[in-house]
């Protein structure tokens, strides 16, 4: 009844006052909700909407000592440094181009893997499986780098093997070609278990007796999958899809600054690390907060397109 | 009803004002305290106490890895009974130091002090310009005896640290020992010994020494595990250990030749690519360390210490003291067109930016004061040894520790010095410990092969400042890339026109006019 309620006022179009009056009683009456809800308004107000104010330096000369209001406007000047600047095809191509990466290749994978442990019989068994699968989520992205740096280096492990096998010796960690398969490869061996947590439970909200229809009309295990498991859990693939887009191009900022080196920057230079060392490290703040802001309106469009695509395909979107 | 909903929106407040106050507060004090005579206080000229009732003071500084807290330094406590300036210090750790100094400024919150900072000379204008660092001039005249002295004595400290408007933003720390400046050439003497080889002289000997290195077994452990030569790793320092035997010199702490009052930046010219293709041969082969371009800085010092390394570089031996006998410091080699320079070799304002005073400081004169006697010899041995009897003697009238204090670990927790880029004055008199026998054997080794003259890194206007720091962002970050790449073998050397090309397109021939306006405003 309460979540009825709620539903309704959320829903309510804004513009009759009938209505309108209604709402106001409604809010008085879960006073104590709409309080809970306060906080969380502050905190975007405060974290997500308050520095849009400061944005306004991308088009100024910001001097930290002349304040944001006091500094000089310049225009596009320095959108057009960076259009222009010689890392600008290689930054966008790179941002894009790992992030395409992973998503192709890395996003599918917990889904195969929630597919996979649903299966497993063995309640023991699939509890393992999920716990081994999902532990190395908690390992800190610089002990993941040292733990890659050591394995992969000129005489780790790997590069014994491969020379114990007759082959010649890789330099992993030094070699642009290398660097993003290492990235999106260790990702997914970090984050699958994660990923799959909420497929899992989505999996595990399928009604038991269309399962049991589809056993009865012969269905194997597979068609099982595909007719029941899989549609079942679309409505969260396509949200989660949507979410990853919206994080699209700043994914895995600390770890690519960390395994970045001049031997693969060719593949590594991503404009968020380059919005840090230029930006952060060098003081360069109006440049790099208009090179954010080129960043965040590719990820808007990429957000908005990818949004309007679910919607109509699927039925199931943001907004 | 009606009481509910004043009840909900006196909440609302509550809740909305203590979430803003706590975000709004920190940014507010920052512009009124503008500097001013220093208020009720009056500052001594000379002698201590510098104020009769304790002043405190904010300072931010960098603490190294190797150092303790700044508060447990004898310096800092007797100084402050000495002084009575109670300095509070923020400490950063070197790591991130840079990302830290630079948020202090974008926020505004600013302490009284930056101490140790590294201050690159556009920050030191910027921020100068911008009214966050206060000019120190006057200061300089009136509160500093012993700077005075040093930037008389030495004129290029003065030209390195004013700006062309006739401002001072920062003082840096002031080396007149000539070998705290240079990086010795370290070669291993117990495996040239052991081999029957010579000391090599030019660089074709060095390529045949350091083959000889790998192939022999100089360790004796019957593999090949022996590295023949590394380096650090920011900022190319192998590249620059090698330049003078190319007639590259590093003027204005830049890839900058100096030949007739013509400046030119070497970056892509044909030395520059016999240098490289004689570093990438050594790569290539294995005889150049294949790390040195991704090991960290501990790495780099553990192979210092392990003693099965053929060749470094290091400004001391502080690094592999117990095995130090093995080691000997070496000339430049010579090159194929006869060039033999120690190029790499800092200028006297060594560590620049490391000292600045902020706009919220009220009391400017006394933080001139309390800086200045670091710079001279009795400040500066309280700064490096601490108290006499308790951590160091007098040997032949020289301070030298007490062997307690001079191990790798106790040292650095004694002296802010350990770790480097503190203002103060590094004079033959300080010396003993960076500069024992060995080090000084290892700089006349380097004496005859010194550049006449260095000029440190010269001051632009604040315009001039930023449009270099345009252009060099883009080619320093593409030089480097690419002689990385040239070197490790990742690029071939049939793309050196490309390289010089695109040097070209990043406008790398503005950069060397505003390099050549600089000099001859300087000549002038």
């Amino acid at each position: 009844m309460k979540n009825a309620e709620i539903h309704e006022t959320a829903a309510a179009p804004r513009f009759q006052p009938e209505r309108g009056g209604r709402l106001i009683r409604q809010i008085a009456k879960r006073y104590d909700l709409y309080l809970m809800l306060l906080l969380p308004i502050a905190w975007y107000l405060l974290f997500h909407y308050g520095p849009l104010y400061g944005l306004q330096i991308a088009f100024k000369n910001f001097n930290p000592g002349k304040g944001i209001l006091g500094s000089s406007w310049v225009g596009f000047e320095h959108f057009q440094r960076f259009f222009d600047s010689y890392y600008f095809w290689r930054l966008l191509w790179n941002t894009l181009s790992i992030n395409l990466l992973s998503l192709l290749i890395a996003f599918p994978i917990p889904i195969l893997l929630a597919l996979l442990i649903n299966e497993i019989r063995s309640k023991s068994y699939s509890k393992l499986l999920q716990n081994i699968t999902y532990i190395p989520h908690f390992i800190s992205v610089v002990v993941i780098v040292g733990i890659l740096t050591v394995l992969l280096s000129t005489n780790g492990p790997i590069n014994m093997l491969i020379q114990a096998f007759g082959g010649s010796e890789i330099r992993f960690m030094e070699s642009a070609e290398w660097f993003k398969t290492i990235f999106i490869g260790s990702n997914i061996w970090q984050n699958m278990g994660w990923q799959s947590i909420i497929y899992i439970a989505a999996l595990s909200g399928i009604n038991p007796q269309l399962y049991e229809a589809a056993k009865m009309d012969g269905a194997s295990r597979l068609r099982r999958i595909w007719h029941v498991s899989l549609p079942g859990i679309v409505p969260v693939i396509v949200i989660l899809l949507i979410l990853d887009i919206g994080q699209f191009m700043n994914i895995g900022f600390e770890k690519i600054l960390l395994m970045q080196n001049n031997l693969n920057l060719e593949a590594s230079d991503v404009i968020s690390t380059f919005v840090y060392t230029t930006g952060i490290l060098k003081g360069e703040y109006s440049y790099t907060a208009a090179i954010g802001l080129f960043n965040s309106l590719i990820n808007l469009t990429l957000l908005l397109l990818v949004n309007r695509f679910a919607r109509k395909t699927s039925e199931t979107s943001l907004w | 009803m009606q009481k509910h909903w004043r009840r909900t929106a006196m909440s609302a407040m509550i809740i909305a004002a203590l979430t803003l106050g706590g975000c709004g507060s920190a940014n507010g004090g920052n512009k009124e305290a503008a500097p001013q005579a220093a208020g009720d206080q009056t500052v001594s000229k000379e002698g201590f106490p510098i104020v009769q009732e304790p002043v405190q003071l904010k300072m931010f500084t960098r603490i190294a890895p190797v150092n303790g807290p700044f508060k447990d330094m004898p310096v800092f406590q007797d100084y402050e009974k000495m002084s009575n300036v109670q300095v509070e210090f923020i400490e950063a750790p070197t790591d991130g130091f840079d990302e830290r100094k630079n948020l202090l400024f974008a926020s505004n919150e600013l302490p009284d002090v930056l101490y140790r900072s590294n201050i690159t000379p556009l920050e030191a204008v910027r921020y100068g310009a911008g009214g966050q660092l206060i000019p120190l001039e006057d200061l300089i005249k009136d509160y500093a005896p012993n700077l005075n002295k040093l930037m008389e004595e030495y004129p290029e400290i003065r030209a390195s640290i004013t700006t062309p408007e006739g401002h001072i933003y920062t003082i840096p720390g002031i080396v007149t020992l000539d070998s705290a400046r240079t990086d010795k050439r370290w070669i291993n003497t117990a495996w040239l010994e052991k081999l029957n080889l010579e000391v090599p002289e030019t660089l074709d000997e060095l390529y045949d020494v350091l083959v000889a290195f790998r192939d022999q077994d100089p360790n004796g452990n019957g593999q090949q595990d022996e590295i023949p030569l590394t380096s650090r790793v920011v900022g190319l320092p192998i590249v620059t250990a090698f330049s003078g035997s190319f007639g590259l010199d590093l003027q204005f702490g830049y890839n900058v030749n100096i030949v007739d009052d013509k400046v030119e930046i070497w970056m892509g010219s044909e030395r520059n690519k016999e240098l490289l293709m004689y570093l990438n041969k050594l790569y290539a082969e294995n005889l150049l360390d294949h790390e040195v371009f991704s090991h960290t800085e501990a790495q780099y010092l553990a192979k210092q210490g392990s003693g099965n390394t053929g060749m470094f570089f290091d400004q001391t031996n502080n690094n592999f003291l117990p095995i130090s006998d093995q080691y000997t410091g070496i000339a430049p080699f010579e090159g194929p067109h006869g060039d033999r320079q120690q190029s790499q070799n800092a200028p006297v304002p060594r560590d620049q930016g490391a000292f600045a005073i902020t706009s919220v400081n009220k009391y400017p004169e006394v933080s001139m004061r309390w800086i200045d006697y670091f710079f001279s010899d009795e400040g500066s041995t309280l700064l490096r040894f601490g108290r006499e009897g308790e951590h160091y003697e007098l040997v032949d009238g020289i301070p030298t520790y007490k062997p307690e204090f001079s191990t790798a670990e106790t040292q650095p927790k004694l002296t802010p010095y350990a770790g480097g880029g503190a203002p103060h004055l590094i004079s033959e008199y300080v010396g003993s410990y960076i500069n024992p026998p060995q080090v000084q054997d290892a700089q006349k080794a380097l004496d005859p092969y010194m550049p006449k003259i260095r000029y440190a890194a010269p001051m632009f206007d604040e315009a001039t400042a930023q449009k270099v720091n345009i252009l060099r962002n883009d080619i320093d970050k593409y030089y480097e890339e690419q002689s990385t790449k040239f070197i490790a073998g990742a690029l071939s050397f049939d793309k050196w026109d490309e390289f010089q090309a695109t040097l070209k397109k990043m406008n790398i021939e503005e950069l060397q006019q505003i390099y050549q306006d600089a000099y001859d405003k300087m000549a002038k």
